[in-house]
């Protein structure tokens, strides 16, 4: 399902609006957009590791988790781990596909690219299964994370590049300018050598966006996910 | 007609349970349009700027079909759950004809899409200028006949597939066709020059323009804003199609459900 949406947005959406696009302000829009693209199908699949654990607490998975060996941190961690592995094999193949609509230029910016995009899909399962936790209801959970992934994605560069949100809306271009998701999709532009139409000043600043969001994810989940584990309340 | 009315009660009980569903999907509807429009607005090339002046204005009608469309279709998920927990021994049971079962399905779907869908025609015209007089309830029809006709399309596909993973799968093939083929997004001159180029299909250009989601979309469009000019076309396309899958959609539900 994920994989028609993602070609069937490079294949029509893509191809079509990149006409309607200045090229002053974007020179390839659709070099652009497919890039975006990607880090939008990673950022929802990685969501999905909170539906997960509303469907283990509904079938009675979560007390047999409890009563494994291991500590509450390690089962926390593994989840998070667990839940961006997946999603990024699971995206592997399509970020294929866009690397086969960019070309890649420098294979070490690549993997450094490539590093962070991991660091931000492990961040973004910590994001989904702290919230999870907190909320312990999953029609909220449903509708809560519609709407993060409605504002998350569109205030972010992964549809177009800061200084035109910027010029659209000074605020939307403030919190575009502190969004995960535009440190991953920006850096990934870099990696694959298409930063001449981003306005990436400093990889290193992007990079280090991802590993705070990655890290304060983590183990705020790891904290939330030790305290809430337990108890019942689950909707 | 008491028994369709009983029908549309029904299904629009369960509608109102997604309620907070519902302020949700509205809510990412207009984060489409107060975010991705207006940033938009700022990258058009100069040439589509001439032809539509502004993104907002422009994505506005197509913001309403999209949300007509996303609740329309919402129908086609009941009815396919239905199907698989064989809920529709229950719904034989009932005393009323199969054909008014299967009438009162289409037509809640479609209503519902039409209660769906009023915040952001609401929008559109607080923002766009309203409508004449005799513009108003021509939009209305069409719009409800095109909610008609998704409503159909959606249960002739959920009676048609039988597991959740294939009416979702199929869900999202019709979905991203329709929409990406279609002027909500972009402007329908667009996808005939990419055809005229030869960088798109002559079949889905075709599709795009009988598109009845581009009929809806440019309806509004052209009382709203003047462009493009209103023909004729746009609304028997919206008729055609709704003739199609409400008669098909009524026949395929009587077939399965007694099956």
């Amino acid at each position: 399902m994920r994989a028609i949406w993602f070609v069937s947005q490079i294949v029509l959406f893509g191809l079509i609006a990149s006409r309607m696009i200045n090229v002053q302000e974007v020179p390839d829009y659709f070099r652009y957009y497919v890039a975006g693209l990607s880090v939008m199908t990673l950022y929802s699949a990685a969501i999905f590791i909170g539906f997960d654990i509303y469907e283990e607490a509904e079938h009675g998975v979560f007390e047999y988790l409890l009563s494994l060996p291991v500590s509450r941190r390690q089962l926390v961690l593994g989840r998070s781990i667990g839940g961006g592995l997946r999603s990024f094999i699971y995206v592997g193949p399509l970020i294929g596909v866009s690397l086969y609509v960019i070309g890649s230029a420098n294979p070490l910016s690549f993997l450094v690219s490539l590093f962070a995009l991991f660091l931000f899909s492990f961040g973004v399962a910590g994001m989904s299964i702290t919230i999870a936790v907190m909320i312990k209801s999953s029609d909220r959970f449903d509708i809560l994370m519609g709407v993060l992934d409605a504002l998350i994605v569109r205030l972010s560069t992964a549809m177009y590049p800061l200084a035109v949100v910027q010029a659209a809306n000074p605020l939307y271009g403030a919190v575009a300018s502190f969004n995960p998701v535009t440190y991953a999709a920006d850096l990934f532009r870099w990696g694959t050598g298409i930063e001449a139409i981003i306005t990436l000043d400093n990889p290193l600043m992007a990079l280090l966006g991802i590993i705070m969001f990655f890290a304060f994810f983590t183990f705020v989940g790891v904290i939330l996910y030790d305290r809430r584990i337990e108890g019942g309340g689950w909707q | 007609m008491k028994a369709i009315l009983h029908i549309v009660e029904h299904d629009f009980r369960n509608f109102f349970r997604y309620k907070w569903w519902l302020v949700g999907l509205i809510s990412m509807n207009l984060a489409d349009l107060f975010i991705m429009a207006i940033v938009y607005n700022r990258m058009l090339s100069s040439e589509i700027e001439q032809q539509i002046k502004s993104y907002f204005n422009f994505f506005a009608p197509g913001l309403t079909i999209t949300g007509l469309f996303a609740s329309a279709f919402m129908i086609g998920r009941e009815v396919n759950m239905e199907r698989r927990r064989e809920v529709h021994q229950y719904m034989l049971s009932l005393p009323m004809t199969r054909m008014e079962l299967a009438i009162g399905r289409v037509l809640s779907g479609g209503l519902r899409g039409m209660v769906y869908m009023s915040p952001l025609l609401l929008t559109c015209f607080a923002f766009l200028g309203f409508p004449t007089v005799w513009q108003f309830p021509i939009i209305l029809a069409v719009l409800f006949f095109l909610a008609i006709g998704i409503s159909g399309l959606s249960i002739a596909i959920a009676v048609s597939t039988s597991s959740l993973e294939k009416f979702i799968t199929a869900r999202g093939l019709v979905y991203y066709t329709l929409f990406f083929c279609s002027s909500v997004f972009y402007p329908l001159s667009l996808i005939q020059k990419l055809g005229q180029e030869g960088k798109f299909p002559t079949v889905l250009v075709t599709l795009a323009e009988v598109n009845p989601l581009s009929s809806g979309a440019d309806l509004i469009r052209s009382f709203l804003l003047g462009n493009p000019p209103f023909s004729l076309n746009m609304i028997l396309n919206v008729l055609v199609f709704s003739a199609i899958f409400t008669v098909s959609a009524a026949f395929a539900y009587i077939k399965i459900i007694q099956e």
